[in-house]
């Protein structure tokens, strides 16, 4: 059955990532360099959109917390997310749309992110030990620190539950509203 | 009427997102790049992970990460095909459906997308690339799936922060290699 599932919904996401035009590196890099905003709005929109859905849900006792998951924040997060950027305003990829860009006529560079990828995660694996003596995990710790109380299981910045959640998912769909298309 | 297809493909996107979290998690990527290179670790070197001596049936590895969350990764490695594999193995055939369902308009626009560069250099260049995401990602704990879009969608605060992060160095790269390349590399 998570089987199935796994499949339904995985392929759900690459046919939305593809559909949507998140898999086409050139579009994620217009977007980067803020000459088409339709995908930053799209994505944006889709964030606000689940978020409320969420909130909606929880509101009314129709979602299991233990689905949540908060991931950690430590300063691996801000370091991680700095050089991630690097490798992401280079190409216009991320390890999920370079999945969903395999359809494209590119294939060669499409394996070689995938192939370099799996080389990436690797040297991190290996160098995991020596950053963990630098106290990269262990400085800026904050735990899995959400901004409202969902659930007991993880700390909250504000007192706020779903209902807190809800308006920042309205505001993360107003704010996709109104970012124009093409910026400059 | 407004062109508003924006809107349908935010919804069909959102509608992911909310699916996979009601369901079963919320969409994550980036780990099973870990579980992979780690199995195929594993096979090369058979001594990098080994059975507790102290507890039976947990499994435990000289390296750190191998062996964090008490062998959680390990577990993965040892049922490969489990729903967060699977769902990421399951990516590529999805993209493939909205293919075919397009095909025409896509090859039109594909022809145009011929790459200047050679296999050598569209390799290297993507080999790299790919490398410096998957070691930033795994130091953050997750990608653009795991932290920015499933983080935000729960009000995460490490979610926020890597999406700060992310950008500050992404949109000057994007600038920077547009004045190199004068366009990109394809």
């Amino acid at each position: 059955m998570n089987i199935l599932l796994a499949v339904f919904l995985g392929g759900l996401f690459g046919y939305a990532l593809y559909t949507v035009g998140a898999a086409k590196r050139s579009n994620i890099r217009s977007m980067l360099r803020l000459e088409n905003l339709e995908l930053m709005k799209i994505i944006l929109f889709a964030i606000g959109f689940a978020s409320s859905l969420l909130a909606l849900t929880t509101w009314m006792g129709l979602f299991e917390l233990k689905h949540l998951s908060i991931k950690e924040m430590h300063a691996g997060v801000l370091l991680g997310g700095l050089i991630f950027g690097v490798g992401f305003g280079a190409l216009g990829g991320c390890p999920g749309t370079v999945l969903a860009a395999l359809p494209y006529t590119n294939k060669i560079k499409t394996l070689a992110m995938i192939f370099g990828g799996l080389f990436g995660a690797w040297a991190f694996s290996l160098s995991y030990g020596w950053w963990q003596e630098q106290g990269l995990f262990a400085a800026w710790n904050l735990g899995k620190l959400t901004l409202f109380q969902l659930s007991e299981a993880y700390p909250a910045v504000f007192v706020w539950g779903p209902e807190g959640l809800l308006f920042l998912g309205a505001l993360l769909m107003l704010t996709a509203w109104l970012i124009p298309k093409q910026f400059i | 009427m407004k062109n508003n297809t924006w809107i349908k493909k935010s919804l069909l996107l959102g509608l992911v997102f909310f699916l996979a979290i009601f369901l079963v998690k919320p969409v994550g990527v980036s780990t099973q790049f870990s579980m992979l290179s780690g199995l195929v670790h594993s096979k090369i070197d058979s001594q990098i992970i080994q059975e507790d001596s102290q507890r039976e049936g947990i499994y435990t590895s000289t390296n750190a990460y191998y062996a964090k969350s008490k062998g959680k990764l390990i577990k993965s490695m040892q049922e490969p095909l489990n729903y967060s594999f699977v769902f990421v193995l399951a990516i590529p055939l999805g993209a493939y459906l909205a293919h075919y369902r397009r095909r025409q308009e896509m090859d039109s626009l594909n022809s145009q997308l011929k790459p200047a560069a050679t296999t050598g250099q569209l390799f290297r260049s993507g080999f790299i690339g790919g490398f410096i995401i998957l070691y930033g990602s795994r130091m953050a704990g997750g990608c653009t799936s795991g932290h920015m879009m499933s983080g935000i969608m729960q009000g995460s605060v490490s979610g926020l922060i890597f999406a700060a992060a992310v950008f500050a160095t992404a949109i000057p790269t994007a600038f920077l290699m547009k004045r190199i390349y004068r366009g990109g590399t394809e």
